[in-house]
């Protein structure tokens, strides 16, 4: 009896402890605008379904007008946070603003840096 | 009826041994048979031909090794003074006797001596479990050295010691192994010897507790010194596959989604549409909601039914306003 509920107690505690091997995890964000980028990220996540009902009623022109006019209201009444416009591709090392590559999500100078040291995988100088 | 039976498996057990013919218990015998009636039909003799072989299979059996010689011979000592027989199977031994073309004498004294003591098995299981000992010796097989091993371990003492342990350990090795393999462990009847130890139920009723405070703390414990960091890239990549990091390969596309809808649940949607007026703007549109709504591959059966139930909502809120409209 006391062992199952050792083992249920390790199981609960497997999930939720981290494992201890020497790995590098990141605990604070490289500055304050990367967290704010965060939580729009996270609001924008969370109101996404909410946005996305009330702009289909908006943008109709089968239901009365009045009705969307009541929509336009109710939207802009949401959290400013939770739009997805607000959100801004910085990159994910350095949080530079600017010279954002899409795919790597890199900085256009970690991206040189890490491909030079042969640390990007399938990038190569070109040369034509 | 008893004294006659009790005096009439004694001679037949005398006529056996004594081998002589005549004399008074024979007639008295022959007397005794003429005026029982035999009442058996042909399948009860043969079945009774068939037990009668068997147990002298058994016995044959039973009697081969010497050591387990005296032992049927206690038996029937024994049985004498026992429970007389089945006046029933002692006519159908005799009538089985009859048909037989050997010696009626002692054919019949066999059977008897096989009846009785197949009667004192049963009353003793009937009481108890017997360890039957033809069941245990049948399984058993005597133990031959053949002469070429006696050979090789007379000429091995004489040869060098390495030679004579090695080949002597090779052979030991090699006949038991072949007499492990023609008598597994797992062939033949149950002998019943041993009890069955109860095993504790471990599936009661276990009344767990929520762990204590000391129980996490010694759990955490136990998974940080069990969890050794990774010798490997290999169990650097187990581990990750296990945390979720890394997917599984090869990749499952439907990882994670977990939909058992049928596609008639994702396509008509009408059903859904009950809480909506029939006719207006209002229909219309969420017909649009619902055409769209069966073209989308990415949501679950779920999602959609609460976005259905979202938009009902939401024009249930806002019914005053429509009815000014």
């Amino acid at each position: 009896m006391a062992a199952a509920a050792v083992c249920w107690a390790l199981r609960a505690a497997r999930q939720v402890l981290p494992s201890p091997c020497p790995r590098q995890v990141r605990s604070y964000y490289v500055d304050w605008r990367m967290l704010r980028d965060v939580k729009r990220r996270k609001m924008a996540y969370e109101y996404a379904d909410e946005r996305l009902r009330i702009n289909a009623i908006r943008k109709n022109s089968i239901l009365p007008k009045e009705l969307q006019e009541v929509a336009d209201k109710e939207i802009a009444a949401l959290p400013r946070d939770s739009c997805p416009v607000r959100i801004h591709n910085r990159c994910v090392l350095t949080s530079r603003p600017r010279g954002v590559k899409r795919r790597w999500r890199l900085s256009r100078i970690v991206f040189r840096h890490f491909a030079d040291h042969a640390q990007m995988s399938g990038v190569q100088r070109a040369m034509w | 009826k008893d004294k006659s039976a009790a005096s009439k498996d004694s001679t037949p057990e005398g006529a056996a041994k004594r081998q002589d013919g005549a004399g008074t218990p024979k007639q008295q015998l022959l007397d005794i048979i003429g005026d029982m009636r035999v009442e058996v039909t042909y399948r009860k003799k043969l079945q009774q031909l068939k037990a009668s072989e068997n147990k002298k299979r058994a016995m044959n059996k039973l009697e081969g090794p010497d050591s387990e010689g005296s032992v049927p011979q206690g038996i029937t000592e024994d049985t004498q003074r026992g429970k007389p027989l089945n006046p029933e199977l002692v006519k159908a031994a005799s009538a089985v006797a009859s048909s037989l073309p050997r010696n009626k004498k002692q054919t019949e004294s066999e059977l008897l001596a096989q009846l009785r003591r197949h009667e004192e098995t049963t009353d003793k299981q009937k009481k108890g479990g017997t360890v039957n000992i033809c069941n245990v010796i049948s399984e058993m097989t005597i133990k031959r050295q053949s002469p070429a091993q006696r050979g090789v371990r007379v000429s091995g003492r004489i040869s060098l010691q390495l030679d004579e342990d090695g080949q002597r350990i090779k052979r030991e090795r090699s006949s038991a192994q072949s007499m492990d393999s023609r008598r597994s462990l797992k062939v033949g009847k149950r002998l019943n010897i041993f009890t069955k130890a109860s095993t504790e139920p471990e599936h009661a009723l276990k009344t767990v507790s929520s762990p204590t405070i000391w129980d996490l703390e010694f759990a955490k414990e136990v998974a940080a010194v069990t969890a050794q960091p990774p010798r490997n890239g290999f169990e650097e990549m187990i581990q990750w596959t296990k945390e979720g990091i890394l997917w599984e390969f090869p990749i499952d596309n439907e990882a994670g989604m977990e939909d058992d809808a049928e596609f008639h649940e994702h396509i008509f949607l009408e059903k859904h549409l009950e809480g909506f007026p029939k006719e207006g703007p209002i229909r219309h549109f969420m017909e649009l909601v619902i055409c769209g709504l069966s073209k989308n591959p990415y949501l679950s059966v779920k999602q959609k039914v609460e976005h259905i139930e979202w938009f009902q909502k939401y024009f249930e809120e806002k019914k005053e306003l429509l009815q000014e409209i």
